[in-house]
């Protein structure tokens, strides 16, 4: 039988994996968005929240360079307006003689990009963790049904990233930019012949993807009270959301976002360490070593990839000579 | 004396030296890796001897990425197989030879498994479950609780090794030298029998458009696998040697930047052709060299952690590689001769 306690702890696990899920989510959409409009897989989200996650330390503590010292919000509204000139400039400087070119070389350069941004925080930080701004370290704690509690970071971050998923689904449904988003993912050609500047719609998809992950690093940063190198795995756990929701989905990020945070909270609780789990029948300790919480998406990910190739809302493609 | 050379039979033409030119710089050239460690210092000796072992990994990754066309991102995993598997086989008193084929063959295994989803997907799918692969294969050799598999995350290699059983006892620098010196003039030949044969051709097929080669009968799925299992066995072959010139293994070794920097010399180089990835391996280690000794020095005289930004250096030389030349160096070198030997005239 299930006791109360270990049923408040499954439900305190589950609470933290969806929020960890609405975290991911803005790094998963970023990718998706991406996909869908430019058809290029960018293997450097992890890296590009790293770096967001790094320059709210940079802006809001003067860490590496005195000088650039402001206070918390004007970092952090600092670090959004970097991530939009970033999101422009790799798209004019990197990303554009890239069009047309094959999908390995596009690939390469998403991975050579992620080593650049990550040497440069490596050189400016270090490897280590750096503590946030005070104002950005919540102390307090949310109280939650069922005996389960959340940091008020931790709240924050999750309620921040629910807002701007909202904002985008409702920005991609109702806003004329929107529409010209979806209209020039759908069929570049037609939304040309329509009068859509595709040169500017792909500066406009690139500035808002680098955008909300760059947002998305400083919130999965603002959950641990500041940001440490191992922000950069992310970008390979979203690629897992990302295949399960079907690569080009908007909604599919979202939703398999949420479903591979479930999976790293769980896998880190009940299959490593100390408090994994026993297996009901042959009475062995599912203990699989640290870091299994990461790798069990990664897993997932396979088994999507065997099973469910094209996700739940991926287009299948029809290929024909 | 006929006015320049001809094929005049089938085997002239399709031969590995075909030209005169060729074949004397054959004979000249053979001769000088085998002397060069008794006119080089010991540094460069182990650079080289580096050098040679990883063109059998880029040869491997060459076999699967230019000849079949499939995106596969898990140049360390496969490598760390071979490598661990060696070490545990060379522990067990297998000699080094058998231990590294065995280490080659897990690894051919685990990228024919990997390759089985190319049933069903293909292109950046096959990237994207590699790319997990490599993800999973650090936590995996890095974790103490699969010890009894891999044999513990850090290991160390007997200095000297008997080649089969206790036979041969190898282990000196000169030694790992002309091992691996063998091993990729091995499987260079091997690389460009295989490119020039029927296997290589179909590979080529599937790469170029496997819906049209199966249409023309070829088994795309069986020809994809055959070119991980042989890619595979190459790269794990690699890491087993790695292993062996390292002395001793560290999960570390074998992450994500050694898959992006093989990567890195197969495209400088010319993907999809032998020379191309020799030449690749051999410029993109002497420049990944001295740009190391360069940003130590920089970093011990400024106080800074420069030494992190050998990624930045290597990222952008890729990237405007990518752009300016895809095909490779090599190709480059071609074009500049059509130039020069029209030169002062434009045709």
């Amino acid at each position: 039988m299930v006791s109360v306690a270990e049923f408040t702890t499954f439900f305190q696990i589950v609470v933290e994996g969806v929020g960890l899920g609405a975290l991911y989510a803005l790094v998963a959409m970023g990718f998706a968005l991406i996909y869908k409009v430019t058809g290029v897989l960018n293997f450097a989200q992890g890296e590009i929240a790293l770096v967001g996650a790094y320059l709210v330390v940079l802006f809001g503590t003067g860490a590496a360079v005195e000088q650039l010292q402001v206070s918390a919000p004007v970092a952090v509204a600092a670090t959004v307006v970097v991530g939009v000139l970033l999101g422009v400039l790799l798209e004019r400087v990197v990303f554009r003689p890239f069009i047309g070119e094959p999908v390995l070389s596009v690939i390469i350069v998403t991975l050579a990009l992620g080593g650049i941004f990550s040497g440069f925080v490596n050189f400016l930080f270090g490897r280590n963790f750096q503590q946030y701004p005070d104002a950005l370290v919540l102390e307090w704690n949310v109280e939650l049904p069922l005996g389960a509690s959340i940091p008020g970071s931790y709240a924050i971050a999750v309620l921040l990233s629910l807002v701007i998923v909202a904002a985008l689904m409702l920005f991609f449904r109702y806003t004329v930019t929107g529409s010209i988003l979806r209209a020039a993912a759908s069929d570049e050609q037609a939304a040309m012949v329509l009068g859509v500047s595709i040169e500017r719609t792909i500066a406009v998809a690139w500035a808002l993807s680098i955008t909300i992950t760059t947002v998305g690093g400083v919130l999965l940063a603002v959950r641990g009270r500041g940001p440490s190198f191992s922000i950069a795995a992310t970008g390979i756990i979203i690629l897992a959301a990302v295949v399960f929701g079907g690569l080009d989905s908007i909604p599919g990020a979202f939703i398999g976002a949420i479903v591979v945070g479930l999976l790293r909270e769980l896998g880190s609780y009940y299959l490593e360490g100390g408090t994994a789990v026993v297996a009901p029948v042959v009475d062995v300790t599912l203990d699989f070593g640290a870091g299994f919480g990461e790798i069990l998406p990664l897993i997932f990910l396979l088994v999507v990839i065997v099973v469910k190739p094209y996700g739940l809302f991926g287009t299948e493609r029809i290929e024909r000579l | 004396m006929p006015c320049g050379e001809y094929f005049t039979s089938y085997e002239s033409r399709m031969g590995l030296f075909r030209w005169r030119i060729q074949r004397v710089a054959l004979v000249a050239g053979l001769p000088v890796p085998f002397v060069l460690p008794f006119l080089v210092g010991g540094g460069v000796v182990s650079t080289i001897s580096q050098i040679y072992i990883f063109a059998v990994a880029v040869l491997g990754l060459n076999v699967i990425l230019g000849y079949a066309g499939e995106i596969v991102l898990a140049q360390g995993a496969f490598m760390a197989i071979g490598a661990y598997a060696t070490s545990r086989l060379v522990a067990a008193g297998a000699g080094l030879l058998p231990a590294v084929a065995v280490g080659g063959l897990l690894a051919a295994a685990v990228a024919v498994a990997f390759g089985l989803p190319s049933f069903r997907v293909k292109g950046f799918y096959i990237a994207i479950s590699t790319l997990a692969l490599q993800f999973i294969s650090e936590w995996f050799f890095s974790n103490g609780q699969a010890a009894w598999i891999h044999g513990g995350a850090r290991q160390q290699f007997p200095t000297e090794v008997g080649l089969v059983g206790p036979a041969g006892v190898v282990g000196t620098d000169l030694d790992v030298y002309y091992l691996g010196l063998v091993v990729m003039l091995l499987f260079a030949m091997l690389s460009l029998n295989l490119s020039r044969t029927g296997v290589g051709r179909t590979f080529r097929a599937v790469h170029e458009n496997d819906l049209a080669a199966a249409v023309l009968g070829v088994d795309v799925f069986k020809n994809k696998l055959l070119a991980f299992a042989i890619g595979g066995f190459m790269i794990g072959v690699s890491g087993g040697l790695y292993g062996f010139y390292l002395g001793s293994l560290d999960p570390g070794y074998f992450d994500l930047a050694l898959t992006l920097e093989h990567y890195v010399m197969l495209l400088f180089g010319g993907l999809g052709r032998v020379w191309g990835a020799l030449i690749g391996v051999g410029v993109v280690t002497f420049v990944q060299d001295s740009l190391r000794i360069f940003l130590d020095g920089v970093s011990t005289a400024t106080g800074t952690n420069a030494t992190a930004l050998v990624s930045v250096f290597f990222g952008a030389i890729i990237i405007v590689v990518l752009a300016v030349e895809p095909k490779g160096v090599l190709a480059a070198l071609g074009q500049l001769k059509d130039y020069l030997r029209n030169w002062p005239y434009a045709y």
